[in-house]
């Protein structure tokens, strides 16, 4: 099967991995993402000052702004994950939070907001937008607990909270584990969902490969106290050293 | 004649009756019957293709097996395309090509266009301004982080890529680099789209849906 501008799928998967957007006026999309396009195309960064009217509309976060750029023109435009999978979603008059790496593009017709849990975005309104994960992804409905690192987001619901599980951390070996290293294998600690909504997981436990929330931790020194700063830095020596 | 087959998305058999198949080495996951491997760092294209792959670098770290029976192979879980060539030339990235036999001819060809354009191919894919050609008629296999699929270019419809998606072509085409590198990127602002190989002409170009050179 070879695919020509007329045969591929309108706003579909080409295969699990890839996508396929018609795109006829602008369109948010992650930085990297485009692997080819027919047409004529054009990409720019959010900063460039072209698009003020349209960031300040719908991409109201500063922190994610160098990771997002404007796709702008008539044409098919493929995208791909680093081999993750891919898939679309509408959102009629949502509220969509997703991990903000798997977010892969969005219709400016959607509001993307900083959600205040770190490292998520919010999506509000109509439109359609393009998420990333590994693995298929699967829904579920509340009362529910989720591993942190299976989770991809949560729509029309309220902030998770974090549930521990005391039995798990209270035996002999919890107790080792806690002193011998702080990588908690997420059996312990929980994000705990109530309320009315949908949540979305992706069949693994590993996040996107190549993928940090390095801007939403940075972003949040800023509001710590000198000594605060102090220990912060000698908890990083310490876990370079143990690397 | 060496038979290929997918046994599925990620493992392919040749069937071996005495000729030899060149793989990428360290793909040979099983075999049976009597088969011989033996490095090989230029597949079947004589002194002269040898001595020009060490001098542009363009460099296959191949493995031949020849006899009798069946080899599997597999390359890190990445998916396996088969290609059927019938005269045409196929162009790849060398570290794209999983496994062809004696007859495709390989060799080496120049691609950059020269000067500045030249330069930022090899800067964008990784890989150098050189690219692995082969000639003939038969089946070879390449591999793709995610499935590979084929795009068309017809004369009023070229295409654009991410040099980094980029496995292959055939046809023809001819390639350049195009950049969006204005006064923005050296202020550290470019959109991360910056460098895209534009193919025109009439053919077939191959890509995957991840970005070479990424975290496997």
């Amino acid at each position: 099967m070879i695919y020509n501008a007329q045969n591929l799928p309108v706003n579909g998967n080409i295969n699990s991995y890839s996508f396929c957007m018609d795109v006829t006026g602008e369109m948010f999309i992650q930085k990297g993402k485009m692997v080819a396009y027919y047409g004529a195309l054009k990409f720019e960064s959010l900063s460039a000052g072209a698009y003020d009217v349209l960031v300040k509309e719908s991409f109201n976060s500063p922190l994610y702004m160098k990771n997002f750029v404007v796709v702008t023109g008539r044409g098919k435009l493929i995208l791909g994950d680093r081999g993750n999978h891919i898939a679309s979603y509408d959102l009629e008059d949502g509220n969509l939070t997703v991990r903000s790496t798997n977010v892969l593009g969005f219709e400016p017709s959607l509001i993307c907001q900083e959600s205040t849990v770190p490292g998520y975005l919010t999506l509000l309104g109509t439109g359609k937008f393009l998420a990333s994960s590994n693995g298929a992804v699967h829904f579920l409905e509340p009362p529910v607990r989720v591993d942190e690192d299976a989770l991809l987001g949560w729509a029309d619901m309220p902030s998770p909270s974090y549930r521990y599980d005391y039995s798990y951390m209270r035996g002999m070996s919890g107790m080792i584990r806690s002193f011998v290293s702080n990588r908690s294998s997420g059996e312990e600690k929980q994000l705990d969902f109530t309320g009315q909504g949908t949540i979305l997981i992706q069949s693994s436990e590993t996040g996107l490969v190549g993928s940090t929330n390095l801007e939403t931790i940075v972003s949040q020194t800023s509001s710590l106290q000198q000594h605060e700063l102090q220990q912060l830095s000698t908890h990083l020596q310490g876990l370079m050293q143990n690397r | 004649m060496p038979q290929y087959s997918l046994i599925n998305s990620k493992m392919l058999s040749i069937k071996l009756h005495g000729e030899e198949v060149y793989a990428k080495r360290g793909s040979m996951i099983a075999y049976t019957g009597q088969v011989d491997f033996a490095p090989s760092s230029s597949g079947s294209e004589g002194l002269g293709g040898r001595a020009m792959r060490s001098v542009t670098g363009e460099q296959m770290s191949l493995m031949s097996a020849r006899g009798t029976g069946e080899v599997l192979y597999a390359f890190y879980g990445l998916h396996v395309t088969l290609i059927q060539l019938s005269g045409e030339t196929f162009f790849a990235e060398s570290e794209s090509l999983l496994a062809y036999d004696g007859r495709l001819r390989s060799g080496t060809q120049f691609m950059g266009s020269g000067g500045m354009q030249g330069m930022l191919r090899g800067a964008a894919t990784g890989s150098g301004l050189f690219t692995t050609t082969l000639e003939g008629a038969g089946e070879l296999a390449i591999v793709s982080d995610g499935d590979s699929f084929a795009l068309d270019v017809t004369h009023d419809r070229p295409i654009f890529v991410d040099p980094q998606a980029y496995i292959g072509h055939r046809g023809q085409l001819q390639s350049n680099i195009v950049t969006d590198v204005g006064w923005k990127s050296f202020v550290g602002q470019s959109s991360g789209e910056s460098y895209q190989l534009k193919f025109t002409g009439l053919g077939t170009v191959y890509i995957q849906a991840a970005e070479r050179g990424g975290n496997r």
